[in-house]
């Protein structure tokens, strides 16, 4: 490691000497906040820079006399004059421009950077756009807003989780202030675990994922927390059909630090209990979460931060019977300047996911099984501004699991069996370098490498299986066990990063990519949706690393007479190896010989997206659409033919618009429409023993689609008044919200099953069969919710 | 396991907006596949064997019998039993001799099937069940909506040696109940091979399985069993094999609807144990399996049966 270190400074340091950095912090001047992807544009130069996820940036350049333009959408623009002698701190406070010209930003660099950045294959959505998009019961989302984007989708509404550009809910890796978010639901799909309140920024990695991540093979979701108001007091908070929520921040250490804490809670079984009588002594039915921050600035070049998350659903018939799910994660950052140029993080990470599930009455009969994935995470990671023209990035990450698959035990008429399953430990070790380059005004290319080292490790054993026969379950042949601490299955593998900008003219640029991820953990989950209760399950003898390579290219331009219309048109071809599938029949759940009933398949998607966006102005908005198709080939499946996966959409059309009526009064509205997704249909029905069996001739997988999907969602939000009935302005601010989800009620089907109609049948008479189509969300919803801020 | 998850999701469907619609989608057309239905026993009187035929999904009659063929099962002692067609199309019976029964426990069995100059063969081996030692009435007590719940449970005891499956078949006043999602089997004492339940009493949610829960018209909930209510509960033995055909029937079979479809598997064919010996020659669907059988039933006669309240 220390020679790899040399190895980038020293010619660095050495050709250096008689050149000069201004670096520094951007933020809002009305709460401290750091701006992420703020620009510094240095006019003479036609060069510039962006503040990264911290708020800071770098630039060197030689001494001279220079006007540095600092910008942010939505903010006031400062220039400075700067006379460069010497190595500069400059830390800027942007503040917002007229309150009610709030833009909405998806690519949150200053207008140029669709085009400018060398950035591919991206989407950043600040809170302030999420909060705006109509939202189902009034609640705004992260994940739901995401899916207005080009190249997500879901498999339908209150399914959990999202599916980028082919790639299943499992393979996206959703951080929360750097700590992995194993499952980002609450109660089913229809809410994530991230308070608005709480998010600063989000950004979504669809592409071109810089060599510093790795982990999952179709996306990375960075979510960034709010670090709380440094000037002053606030409470926000909101009032909403299924829950409501509080948030506090404030300055400490006399504004030398400052925290947020935020909390919701959802209060279905408050209103519920008096007509649910399932809900008896210790029942419960709702889902919490709190998430909170902390930051203190030691000084100019040393900053700490704290943050947490602790969330969870709950489901009790009553105190005995139910089942709970959460995730908690704490990280701890470090950000440290060496100097002018060299930018340092290094981050302590805690997550963990856990479940658990019991039932039976009393002692003497009763079932409980708990399971958990913890991992704790350490990664330094520095950024090495060389000059205008160069940024090197490297670091190294480390994570350490610990999966236990079931802590579980059964009492059946007083006799008590122990039925866990072994623990798993394992480590995952990564090294990144990469650099961005810029090779002339026009030409710009980042190229990363990124090593990474699996390893599983006693106490423990593994399985070899019998050979597969396609469609049919193994059986174990051999045992082999392993001592504490030695090390059962190795993989490395080197996952190179590529990326390329070239701009055709001031207003154009062309951009294309390579990545390549690996992914060591698996998400275990056969069914449409992703449930609470699906495992994930390491990397081991007979599960392989899933692997991941993909190619885009794409044309960004800015159109308009203000220049203030963004399109962009990406196309992408994604290959992956050793996808997990299943055998028909696969037992998930507290199965010790689980990997006997895994298959592996590859996969290939590719599509096209198109998003046009208005940035600036009355209406601002966006038109999204996505042609795509994903597939897998796995044998025993589908006639060892390619099929489309469950959440291949052909088409997939997404509209926001959001518009400023007059001063109080603001409208949203958004349009989707989606080809259906596929399901499998079957030709053919026989009885065995009276009991009734659907069959398809054809063995296909995933044979016909689902009707298309279509649906409007608007809202309206109302300002309260900015001025008391005495003229004075008032302190506070707040707002309503009055949506209509699903507007023109239709019922889009989420699936179509094939049953037995629900009468008893005596024996010997002719059964019944049909087709339902099931619709989640078969009506309008209405919504409204109350938002203040003091 | 899966169906408490599956029952506690329908539950949360309460409160929804969820819709559900009969349609009626075009289906691809199939030609019609040999089904093989031979399940047997070792209960006393004659064995039969059934062969039909796969029908359109949406074609709601009983599936055409498969006459002529020539049905024979061989012990591994190689005694032969012939099943003759009966009177009843497709219907093939061994008729025991006086004083005997189907089969010995532990022994392996061959089915060879002969239709229209093909030839099908299956193999199974007859596995042991535990007797059942009683059945109890309990009742959960109802509250505003929901009635008082009388409930049936049995017990018994899975052998010590691992490796048993059984399916369980309960009858209400003489009638199998046969919904989809009143398949009930066990693997030992608990739901899977891999969970480590073995040579106890089955589990409780298995104990108590064996209870219909209708609706009325009213789409209330419906007391399982009432007073003058009988009930019988039989274990069959079954292989691995036919315990996950079984799983898949069921998995593939009761779809409650609602929120449970967001955890659905696609459907898949289930497998089956039967094998057409030209591997090029027609497909062949249906199951072969021998197993000892026991079973015991109890009438509901007063409420004083009743032993425990939850």
């Amino acid at each position: 490691m220390r020679i790899f270190l040399l190895f980038i400074f020293l010619p660095s340091l050495a050709w250096a000497q008689n050149r000069v950095t201004i670096s520094g912090y951007i933020k809002d001047a009305a709460n401290g906040e750091a701006l992420i992807g703020a620009t510094i544009y240095i006019k003479s130069l036609s060069t510039g820079t962006t503040t990264n996820v911290y708020g800071f940036y770098s630039v060197t350049l030689d001494p001279g006399e220079y006007e540095v333009i600092y910008s942010y959408i939505g903010y006031t623009t400062q220039t400075k004059l700067l006379a460069l002698i010497t190595n500069t701190r400059i830390d800027i406070e942007l503040a917002v421009e007229g309150k009610q010209l709030e833009e909405v930003v998806v690519s949150a660099e200053s207008d140029q950077q669709g085009v400018k950045a060398l950035e591919m294959s991206t989407n950043q959505l600040d809170i302030k756009t999420i909060t705006r998009i109509p939202a189902f019961l009034g609640e705004a989302d992260v994940i739901k807003s995401l899916q207005q984007l080009p190249g997500v989708s879901t498999v339908g509404e209150g399914a959990s989780g999202f599916n980028v550009r082919g790639g299943n809910v499992g393979q996206n890796l959703i951080l929360l202030d750097e700590a992995s978010v194993y499952n980002s639901s609450h109660l089913l799909g229809f809410f994530s675990v991230f308070n608005p309140d709480a998010v600063k920024d989000t950004k979504l990695y669809k592409g071109a994922v810089p060599a510093q991540f790795g982990g999952r093979i179709a996306s990375l979701l960075d979510v960034r927390m709010k670090e709380g108001n440094n000037k002053e007091y606030e409470v926000n908070g909101g009032i909403g059909t299924i829950f409501s929520r509080a948030a506090v921040e404030g300055p400490l250490f006399n504004g030398d630090g400052s925290f947020i804490v935020a909390g919701r809670r959802s209060y279905a079984d408050v209103l519920a209990r008096p007509f649910v009588d399932l809900l008896s002594e210790g029942g419960a039915l709702n889902f919490y979460d709190l998430t909170g921050k902390a930051n203190y600035n030691i000084n100019e070049r040393n900053r700490i931060f704290l943050s947490g998350y602790t969330g969870r659903d709950q489901f009790f018939f009553d105190k005995d019977q139910g089942f709970s799910w959460g995730n908690n994660t704490g990280t701890i950052r470090w950000n440290k300047i060496f100097n002018d140029r060299l930018f340092s993080n290094f981050s302590g990470v805690f997550s963990q996911y856990d479940y658990s599930l019991q039932f039976g009455e009393n002692d003497q009969d009763n079932f409980k099984w708990q399971s958990s994935i913890r991992n704790l995470t350490f990664k330094p990671s520095f950024s090495y501004f060389i000059n205008a023209d160069n940024e090197i990035s490297f670091g190294a990450e480390a994570n350490y699991y610990s999966f236990e698959p079931a802590n579980a035990y059964g009492t059946s008429n007083g006799t008590r069996l122990d039925v866990s399953l072994p623990e798993k430990y394992n480590l995952e070790a990564a090294l990144y370098l990469g650099n961005s380059q810029r090779l002339n005004s026009n030409i710009a290319v980042e190229y990363g490498l990124r090593y990474s080292y699996f390893v599983g490790f006693g106490p423990g054993s593994q399985f070899t299986y019998n050979d597969t026969i396609p469609g049919t379950r193994r059986t174990p042949i051999a045992e082999q066990t392993f001592e504490k601490g030695s090390a059962m299955s190795t993989y490395q593998n080197f996952e190179p990063r590529f990326a390329f900008k070239a701009e055709l003219n001031d207003q154009s640029s062309v951009k294309a990519s390579y990545t390549r991820m690996v992914q060591y953990l698996h998400l275990i989950s056969n069914t449409t949706a992703s449930n609470p209760l699906d495992v994930w399950t390491p990397t081991s003898n007979n599960i392989k690393p899933e692997l991941g390579d993909q190619w885009a290219v794409g044309y960004f331009r800015n159109l308009g007479k203000e220049r203030n219309y963004e399109l962009s048109v990406e196309a992408y071809y994604r290959n992956t190896q050793n996808q997990i599938d299943y055998i028909d029949g696969a037992d998930l759940l507290i199965n010790e010989f689980l990997e006997g009933d895994l298959l592996a398949g590859r996969g290939r998607a590719y599509g096209m997206e198109f998003f046009l966006q208005r940035k600036t102005g009355r209406l601002t908005g966006w038109i999204a659409y996505t042609l795509a198709r994903t597939e897998l080939k796995v044998d025993g499946i589908n006639r060892n033919q390619w099929y489309a996966a469950r959440f291949d959409q052909t088409h997939n059309l997404k509209v926001s618009g959001f518009y400023d009526i007059n001063r109080r009064w603001s409208a949203s509205a958004n349009f989707t429409f989606v080809s259906g997704t596929p399901s499998t249909f079957p030709t053919s029905r026989y009885l065995v023993q009276g009991m009734l069996i659907p069959h398809n001739a054809n063995e296909s997988r995933n044979n016909v689609r689902l009707p298309a999907y279509h649906r409007l969602d608007i809202s309206f939000r109302l300002e309260g008044k900015t001025v008391k009935r005495n003229g004075k302005e008032r302190k506070n601010s707040d707002y309503w919200v009055f949506g209509v989800y699903n507007a023109y009620a239709r019922k889009n089907p989420f699936s179509i099953y094939f049953t037995q109609g629900d009468e008893r049948v005596a024996q010997g008479s002719p059964i019944n069969s049909e087709a339902r189509q099931l619709s989640i969300i078969g009506t309008v919803v209405p919504s409204v919710s109350y938002n203040f801020n003091f | 396991m899966n169906r408490f998850v599956k029952l506690s999701f329908a539950l949360i469907a309460f409160t929804t907006v969820a819709c559900e619609d009969v349609i009626n989608p075009d289906l691809q057309p199939a030609s019609p596949v040999l089904v093989v239905d031979a399940w047997l026993t070792n209960q006393p009187g004659p064995q039969s064997i059934k062969l039909t035929r796969s029908q359109p999904y949406f074609e709601s009659v009983l599936p055409p019998g498969v006459s002529g063929a020539s049905v024979t099962v061989v012990d591994q002692l190689g005694t032969t039993y012939t099943f003759n067609e009966t009177e009843s199309r497709g219907v093939y019976t061994w008729v025991p001799p006086a004083g005997e029964v189907f089969g010995t426990i532990g022994y392996e069995y061959d089915l060879t099937v002969i239709v229209g100059g093909e030839t099908f063969v299956a193999a199974s081996k007859m596995g042991q069940v535990p007797a059942i030692d009683s059945i109890t009435f309990f009742v959960t007590e109802g509250g505003q909506f929901i009635p008082d719940l009388y409930q049936a449970e049995f017990w018994a005891k899975d052998p010590l040696e691992p490796g048993n499956a059984y399916w369980i078949k309960a009858y209400k006043n003489g009638q199998w109940l046969s919904k989809p999602s009143e398949i009930i089997t066990a693997y030992d004492a608990g739901f899977t091979k891999g969970s480590g339940f073995n040579g106890i009493d089955f589990l409780p949610p298995i104990r108590r399985a064996i209870n219909p829960f209708d609706e009325a018209d009213d789409g209330s909930i419906k007391s399982p069993y009432v007073v003058g209510d009988s009930v019988f509960v039989e274990i069959h033995a079954v292989t691995e094999a036919a315990f996950n055909f079984l799983n898949e029937v069921s998995i593939q079979t009761d779809r409650p609807g609602g929120f449970s479809e967001l955890f659905a598997t696609p459907l898949a064919n289930v497998d089956t144990n039967l094998k057409n010996t030209n591997p090029n020659g027609s497909p062949v669907l249906g199951f072969f399996n021998v197993g000892a059988k026991s079973g015991l039933g109890r009438k509901f006669s007063s409420l004083d049966e009743v032993t425990r309240i939850e």
